[in-house]
């Protein structure tokens, strides 16, 4: 059991970030504003009644609300990171946290923008594109394992990126293949559960989708001191 | 000395298998000449998944030991993996256009392929956005091992992108239940076929016909098909195409008398001719597996000497 000062580390790196983030919403706003460019974009031809008479538009929905998470995500989860390189901080964080709490800490960051981004996502869907969630249980289920995994994958990228010089659109590119058979499973569950599927239908791909967010979050414990002080 | 017997051997074997490949190997009765592609396509295709494998365990012990050296061998391996996969992609495409009538399908093996394609790619495009070069070896490992964790998951998520795939298994790997299943009236009248799973309703005779009723479960539904046996000829009379795929069934074989007859049903993939059933053809295609090894390792050693090389010229301030 670790200590409780590197809980209390842990902590006040993810409240730091978080004052930081709420001041100046860069992360947030840029994440807010992808999520509602989409839906307003498919909603404008397609909505808000135009996909519901679509026999296909548990489907056509499933892909277009990942697209949206993902993507959005891309925009905003790199920033705690980028952050701490760009304004030099991250030289001061090494020497007085220890690696691992300083990743707990930006890992609870990440999901709990990833929490709003998703809540955010799906009431813009409801609202604009008339979606009806069949199975309610299902679908939370969905986007929480989908993000615990999403950010699992990704919040080591971020540190990844962050000493690279490309900043922006590295993140998108690196996080691609790895978040495929993620978002493969959950695009698969969240149509079963739009249209009604039942628990056990959706069991075999909750179940990979928990082993990847395991093995993912096991790689990323593993690798992140390596990355951290390289 | 050795190296130089290594380098010649293995270009006289490849161009002997290039020779072999157009003019030593038939055309293939059903393919035609498009079926000596496969004595590229698999050795590409296999030496892609090497690649990516060879690349993952050097750059685990490049973060071990931080020896440049397993850098410079993860990096190889990666490089050739990235033009192994672009032949096997480019020569699958060939094939399948003539065969299957398109370029790309999402097959599982493509799709498996694709992803491989975009994590080299992602490999690359961070390791040339990083300057400092300690810093390029351990980010460039660290991604290699991550992407190394989510690709088995690939393997169990990509089945169901879709469970049909139109590349010949049993062509390659001929295990008893690609044969097709023997099923009989009185009998046993349950079975799989690769993995569908089949049952015999019911046979009936009509003139030198005899009709069989199965039903076939693909994709999680159930179909009923009656294909037909011609028993004057003792040939397959009606062969059905299995809804949604580019299969098809037919009794291949019927013993017995009415009453208790036996019907060997087959699911054969449309383009899957068994394709190295030919001897010639057969032993092309393991020359040409061998020869390509060769030519893999061969490559991957000289690259990272060159990476090893040209590492030694930067630190001693000599650019090139």
């Amino acid at each position: 059991m670790a200590k409780p000062v590197f809980w209390q580390a842990a902590w006040a790196v993810a409240y730091k970030d978080l004052q930081i983030e709420l001041r100046t919403r860069y992360a947030l706003n840029a994440m807010a504003l992808f999520a509602v460019t989409t839906a307003v974009m498919v909603s404008f031809r397609l909505g808000p009644l135009g996909l519901s008479r679509d026999p296909r538009s548990a489907a056509t929905l499933a892909v277009l609300l990942w697209i949206a998470i993902f993507f959005a995500a891309m925009n905003g989860l790199s920033r705690t990171f980028v952050r701490e390189e760009e304004a030099h901080t991250a030289t001061l964080l090494r020497l007085n946290v220890p690696a691992l709490a300083v990743y707990l800490g930006k890992l609870g960051v990440n999901l709990l923008i990833l929490a709003l981004l998703e809540t955010l996502v799906t009431l813009l869907f409801i609202g604009l594109l008339n979606v009806t969630i069949a199975n309610v249980g299902l679908f939370l289920v969905t986007l929480s394992l989908g993000g615990l995994a999403l950010a699992g994958a990704t919040t080591i990228l971020a540190t990844l990126v962050a000493k690279a010089d490309g900043k922006g659109s590295l993140f998108t590119i690196l996080a691609f293949p790895l978040v495929l058979p993620l978002l493969i499973i959950a695009v698969e569950t969240t149509e079963l559960a739009l249209s009604g599927g039942t628990w056990a239908a959706a069991g075999s791909g909750l179940q990979l989708l928990a082993a990847y967010t395991i093995a993912e979050h096991v790689a990323a414990l593993w690798l992140f001191e390596r990355v951290w002080e390289a | 000395m050795l190296a130089t017997t290594f380098k010649w051997f293995t270009g006289i074997w490849l161009g002997l298998v290039a020779v072999a490949m157009f003019l030593w190997v038939p055309a293939h009765e059903g393919l035609g000449n498009v079926g000596r592609i496969v004595i590229m396509h698999v050795p590409t295709g296999w030496l892609t998944s090497v690649a990516f494998l060879f690349s993952a365990i050097y750059s685990w012990r490049y973060l071990r030991h931080g020896r440049a050296r397993d850098d410079a061998l993860a990096l190889a391996a990666a490089e050739l993996g990235l033009i192994f996969s672009v032949l096997a992609t480019v020569t699958g495409a060939i094939f399948a256009k003539v065969v299957w009538g398109t370029y790309w399908n999402w097959d599982p093996r493509e799709t498996a392929i694709a992803a491989l394609m975009l994590i080299y790619a992602a490999y690359f495009a961070l390791r040339t956005s990083i300057e400092d070069r300690q810093r390029q070896r351990y980010l460039g490992s660290i991604y290699a091992l991550l992407a190394f964790v989510a690709v088995p998951f690939l393997i169990f998520v990509i089945p169901r992108v879709t469970d049909d795939t139109l590349h010949p298994n049993c062509a390659i790997l001929n295990t008893p239940n690609c044969q097709g299943i023997e099923l009989t009236e009185n009998g046993r009248i349950i079975g799989t076929v690769e993995d569908f799973k089949v049952e015999l309703l019911g046979i009936e005779q009509q003139a030198d016909l005899t009709v069989a009723t199965v039903s076939i479960v693909s994709n999680g539904t159930n179909y009923t098909l009656k294909p037909s046996f011609n028993r004057a000829s003792n040939k397959p009379e009606t062969i059905e195409r299995l809804p949604e795929t580019l299969r098809d069934v037919q009794i291949k074989r019927l013993v017995g008398e009415p009453g208790n007859q036996t019907v060997e049903i087959a699911i054969a993939n449309t383009g899957n001719i068994g394709l190295l059933t030919e001897q010639r053809t057969l032993l092309t295609f393991f020359a040409s597996l061998f020869g390509f090894t060769l030519l893999f390792f061969w490559l991957w050693w000289l690259r990272a000497d060159v990476l090893d090389i040209n590492e030694q010229l930067v630190q001693q301030g000599i650019t090139i």
